[in-house]
C-alpha cells in the first residue's frame, strides 16, 4: 500500500513550493516538487530595451 | 508614563531606556508627529495587552520586502518589529511547513477576529482565476477575500501588492493586481494602506504599524493609499542633486565627467520629478550619507509611484510637474495695482528676466547633447 503525503507550503524558503511523495512500505517511491507560482519574467522581458532587462530579473529572487 | 514597563521592554530589545525613547522619537519625528508623540508610542507599544497580531500573506513578491525589513540593520528597529509585532504567520519565516502552517494561520484568524493587520506582500494574479499563485492548493487570490474580510486593516508591503509591480509590468502575463484592486472589486471594504518601493523602506511600514498601534487609526493617506508623512513629497523636491538639476548641470552618460561630478540624473531618466517618496531623506541600510539609488550614481526608476516605476521605459525623461520657479521668484505676470509708475517698471524689467530665465531652464532641458553644462 503506498501513502501520498503533501507539503504545502514548503516554508523558510523564498517563493512557493510544494512537495509531495508517495511512500511505500515506510519508504519514499516518487517524488514531485513544484513551483505554486509564475510571474512571466521571461515574457515580460522579451522584446525590452536590454539596458533596462535587469530591473526586471534582478526581481526573480530578493533573498 | 509607565516606566516599569519601558525598562522591561528595553531590556528585552538590550537597549537601554533612553535609546529605546530615543527611536520611538525618532520614528514620531520621521512622520510629523508632534513634540511628545515619541513617548506616546513608547508607552502605546509597552503598555499594550499582548502584541498586536500580524499574518503576512505572501503571493507573486520576490521575498525583497521581507527581507528589507528583516535586513533594517538597527538592531532595535528589528526587534521592535519582530519582538513587539506577534507575527503569527509568514511562509517564508515560518518554522512548521504544510498543514501546520496553515493550521497556525487559521488559528490566529480565529482567535484574533476583526483585530488582526493583514500585511501583504506581493502581487496577486487573477488571470484564469488566480492560478499563478498557490498556497495549500488554495489560489492567492481567495486567500486574500477570505482573510481581508477577518482583519483590522491591510498594510500592502512593496509595490507589487500596492498595484502590481514587475510581474504586472507589460505584458502583465498573468494578470498580477494590487491588493486595493482586488478588494474594491470584491466589495470588501477593510482599510488598505499601501507602502510602495521595490523594496519599501521598512521604516516607512514600522511607523505605519507604530502610529497605528499608538493611535488606533491609520496615518492620513494620499489618492493612493499611500501614507502622507512618507510619501507626501516628491523625491525631486529633496533631491541634493536639485541645485545642479536648477542650474541646469546635467550628467548625460553613465561615467562621464558630469556623472562623475555628482550632476543631476535627469537626462539619464531620473524619475524623481515624477515620484513620491522619502528616499533622499531617510536613506537606506542605515548606512549613512548617500545610500539611496541617486546618491549612488543612479536615476531613481520611480518604483513608488503607479504607473512609473517597471511601466515607464528606465531611460525616458521624467514629466516635470516643478518647473514654474517657486513664489520667491519675480511672478512672470505681476499685478498691476495702483503703484507707482516706477515699481509698474521694475515688475515688467523682472517678468522679462523670469521670462529668460524659463526659456534658458527649458533650452537646457532639451539639450541632449550635454552642452547645457557649465
Ligand atoms: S515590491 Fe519589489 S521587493 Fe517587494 S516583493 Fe515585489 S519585487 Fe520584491
Ligand atoms: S532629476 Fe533626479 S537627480 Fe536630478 S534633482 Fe531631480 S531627483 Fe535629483
Amino acid at each position: 500500500m503506498s501513502k501520498r503525503i503533501v507539503i504545502d507550503p514548503i516554508t523558510r524558503i523564498e517563493g512557493h513550493l510544494r512537495i509531495e511523495c508517495e511512500v511505500e512500505n515506510g519508504k519514499v517511491s516518487k517524488a514531485w516538487t513544484s513551483g505554486q507560482m509564475w510571474r512571466g519574467i521571461e515574457n515580460i522581458v522579451k522584446g525590452r530595451d536590454a539596458r533596462e532587462v535587469w530591473l526586471f530579473t534582478q526581481r526573480i529572487c530578493g533573498v | 508614563m509607565k516606566i516599569k514597563d519601558i525598562a522591561s521592554v528595553s531590556k528585552q530589545l538590550g537597549v537601554s531606556r533612553r535609546e529605546f525613547l530615543k527611536y520611538c522619537s525618532i520614528v514620531a519625528a520621521g512622520m510629523g508627529l508632534p513634540l511628545g508623540a515619541g513617548e506616546q508610542i513608547a508607552e502605546a507599544v509597552t503598555s499594550a495587552a499582548r502584541r498586536p497580531p500580524v499574518i503576512w500573506l505572501s503571493a507573486q513578491e520576490c521575498t525583497g520586502c521581507s527581507e528589507s525589513l528583516l535586513r533594517a540593520t538597527h538592531p532595535t528597529f528589528e526587534h521592535l518589529i519582530l519582538d513587539l509585532i506577534s507575527l503569527d504567520y509568514h511562509e517564508t519565516l515560518s518554522t512548521p511547513s504544510g498543514h501546520q502552517a496553515e493550521a497556525a494561520r487559521a488559528a490566529s484568524i480565529k482567535a484574533n477576529k476583526g483585530e488582526f493587520i493583514l500585511v501583504v506582500d506581493g502581487a496577486i494574479p487573477v488571470k484564469d482565476n488566480g492560478i499563478y499563485c498557490m498556497i495549500a492548493g488554495k489560489t492567492a487570490l481567495d486567500i486574500l477575500k477570505e482573510t481581508a474580510k477577518e482583519c483590522k486593516a491591510i498594510i500592502a508591503m512593496g509595490s507589487c501588492s500596492s498595484w502590481g509591480g514587475v510581474p504586472s509590468a507589460d505584458p502583465n502575463p498573468t494578470g498580477a493586481t494590487g491588493v486595493q484592486k482586488i478588494l474594491t472589486d470584491a466589495g470588501i471594504k477593510t482599510p488598505v494602506v499601501t507602502i510602495p518601493g521595490c523594496p519599501p523602506n521598512p521604516y516607512n511600514f514600522l511607523s505605519t504599524v507604530l502610529y497605528f498601534v499608538t493611535f488606533k487609526k491609520l496615518p492620513e493617506l494620499d489618492d493612493l493609499a499611500r501614507p502622507k508623512f512618507a510619501y507626501g513629497r516628491l523625491i525631486h523636491e529633496n533631491c541634493e542633486r536639485r541645485p545642479h538639476f536648477d542650474a541646469g548641470r546635467f550628467a548625460t552618460e553613465f561615467g562621464d565627467e558630469n556623472h562623475r561630478k555628482g550632476y543631476c540624473l535627469y537626462k539619464l531618466g531620473c524619475k524623481g520629478p515624477e515620484t513620491h517618496a522619502n528616499c533622499p531623506s531617510i536613506l537606506f541600510g542605515d548606512t549613512g550619507a548617500g545610500t539611496w539609488p541617486v546618491g549612488t550614481g543612479h536615476p531613481c526608476f520611480g518604483c513608488t509611484e503607479k504607473g512609473i516605476g517597471f511601466h515607464k521605459p528606465l531611460f525616458s525623461r521624467a514629466s516635470l510637474h516643478m518647473v514654474t520657479p517657486p513664489d520667491t521668484y519675480p511672478h512672470v505676470v505681476e499685478h498691476q495695482g495702483k503703484s507707482a509708475l516706477a515699481g509698474i517698471a521694475v515688475a515688467a524689467a523682472a517678468a522679462g528676466a523670469a521670462y529668460v530665465a524659463v526659456d534658458k531652464v527649458a533650452k537646457k532641458l532639451g539639450d541632449d547633447d550635454g552642452k547645457g553644462k557649465k
